[in-house]
């Protein structure tokens, strides 16, 4: 019929899209909900990266010598697999903390009176650059290897901020005890 | 007119009607005016085209004119009734809303002038120009309306029970109204610039556009009764914000961190 065939599509793409935005949520992220969200909850804002040394521990060079020299081929290669693999979930380990960073910055803009466009701006398009490197990132740890000590100066950088924002955060903890509750997110 | 034509009016009626008493008896009027103007706007617009059309007939000149004056009131109030929707949901974060509402604007603008444009291309019949320019403000409604969301489920601003239906019967009734309206401007335009189909497949046409048109009004005008159906809740307060050096403070560094994992990440890539 005229222009159903073309007009459909897209309204189904928008009904979907408003599902997304409006979905109704579980109890549980409801008491989590609005801009302060789980940062509100006590939770600390970066968490994996603290694991840092253990994970150096096991994905040592040294250790991985010695498996080459005194394992089997057929175990060594496992071995190998399954430190790529725990490589792998520290990187995913460290996206979350990098998530939870780039919420915190939302949220204090939005609950802030002021916000500077530029700065909201660069923050949205480095979370784009962030997922999308992370990925091919992601992609090379599974096919290949990654040096150490690259992961270890990822891990200082959230360090680094750690301190300095959990700090902001009693901060704004204490400021939104005033915060009105009851209201869900979208 | 037809019976089924007078069952759909009848129908939509105890809709409005009943719209019509829930916003005013939750004094919804006192949070968001506007929107009880095009509650007001719905019915009395509804109740007059069925006073023209028994007072004067369905299918005259004036009747054809009441019904466009009709539709034109409906979409001025509706598109008030979703600015201050708009704003109800975002104006309490000042920050956030002074980003977002040139943002909202600039797009308005932009609908605005592109259904314009549009409709200027279209055959001098005002149902034709009409049909047009309706169909890009649904679009453009929608389109505000779905970027509001975005801005708050990126900012994680939270949404009552009662904004929540409000946002989802206004964009159900635009995404339906906008199919409706695009086949049915297809098949007029088709219609008056080939003089091939017959008067009798106009009226089917016409009177799939109401059943279609009354089905979307249901809809939507069902689900804000649901919500309306208890008492309001207090009026939330505005959010207590946070001095405004903690942003200028924090942002840059976050934002510097942020930019270095990236580098960092990027030269890991490269190696």
């Amino acid at each position: 019929m005229n222009g159903l065939t073309y007009t459909i599509p897209p309204a189904i793409a928008i009904l979907a899209i408003l599902w997304f935005l409006l979905r109704p949520q579980s109890p549980a992220a409801k008491k989590t909900s609005g801009p302060l969200g789980d940062f509100k909850a006590g939770n600390p804002v970066l968490m994996h990266y603290r694991f840092f040394p253990q994970i150096r521990q096991a994905l040592s060079e040294v250790d991985d010598n010695y498996l080459g020299e005194a394992a089997p081929p057929q175990v060594a290669r496992q071995a190998r697999r399954e430190r790529r693999a725990i490589a792998r979930h520290f990187l995913g380990g460290l996206r979350e903390d990098f998530s939870n960073l780039e919420q915190m910055g939302r949220m204090i803009a939005a609950m802030s009176p002021v916000v500077n466009r530029r700065q909201e701006t660069e923050r949205f398009l480095l979370g784009l650059k962030f997922q999308f490197i992370c990925a091919l990132v992601w992609l090379r740890l599974y096919t290949g290897k990654m040096p150490i000590d690259q992961i270890q100066y990822l891990t200082g950088v959230l360090g680094r901020l750690a301190a300095r924002m959990e700090q902001a955060m009693t901060e704004i903890n204490a400021l939104s005890a005033q915060q009105p509750a009851g209201r869900v997110s979208v | 007119m037809t019976h089924y034509e007078l069952f759909l009016a009848t129908y939509m009626k105890g809709f409005d009607i009943l719209l019509f008493v829930l916003v005013y008896s939750r004094h919804l009027q006192r949070r968001l005016p506007f929107f009880a103007v095009y509650a007001t706007t719905i019915l009395v617009t509804n109740l007059g085209t069925t006073f023209v059309y028994a007072y004067f007939g369905f299918r005259t000149s004036i009747s054809f004119y009441a019904a466009w004056i009709a539709i034109t009131a409906t979409l001025l109030t509706r598109s008030f009734a979703i600015a201050e929707l708009c704003s109800d949901i975002l104006a309490g974060y000042r920050g956030i809303w002074a980003l977002t509402w040139r943002v909202l604007g600039l797009l308005t603008v932009a609908f605005l002038v592109d259904a314009a444009i549009d409709a200027q291309g279209q055959p001098h019949w005002i149902q034709a120009y009409g049909l047009t320019l309706e169909r890009d403000i649904e679009i453009a409604s929608v389109v505000i309306l779905i970027a509001m969301l975005l801005v708050g489920a990126y900012y994680r601003l939270p949404l009552d029970p009662l904004q929540r239906s409000l946002v989802t019967g206004l964009c159900l009734f635009c995404v339906i109204q906008i199919v409706n309206t695009t086949v049915f401007r297809n098949f007029f335009t088709q219609y008056i610039s080939s003089w091939t189909t017959g008067q009798s497949q106009l009226n089917l046409m016409n009177n799939v556009w109401n059943t279609v048109y009354i089905a979307a009004s249901s809809l939507c005008i069902g689900l804000w009764c649901y919500a309306l159906r208890k008492p309001l809740p207090e009026p939330v307060q505005a959010p207590v914000l946070l001095p405004a050096g903690l942003y200028q403070e924090l942002s840059p560094e976050l934002n510097l961190q942020l930019r270095s994992f990236n580098d960092r990440l990027l030269e890991l890539l490269k190696s």
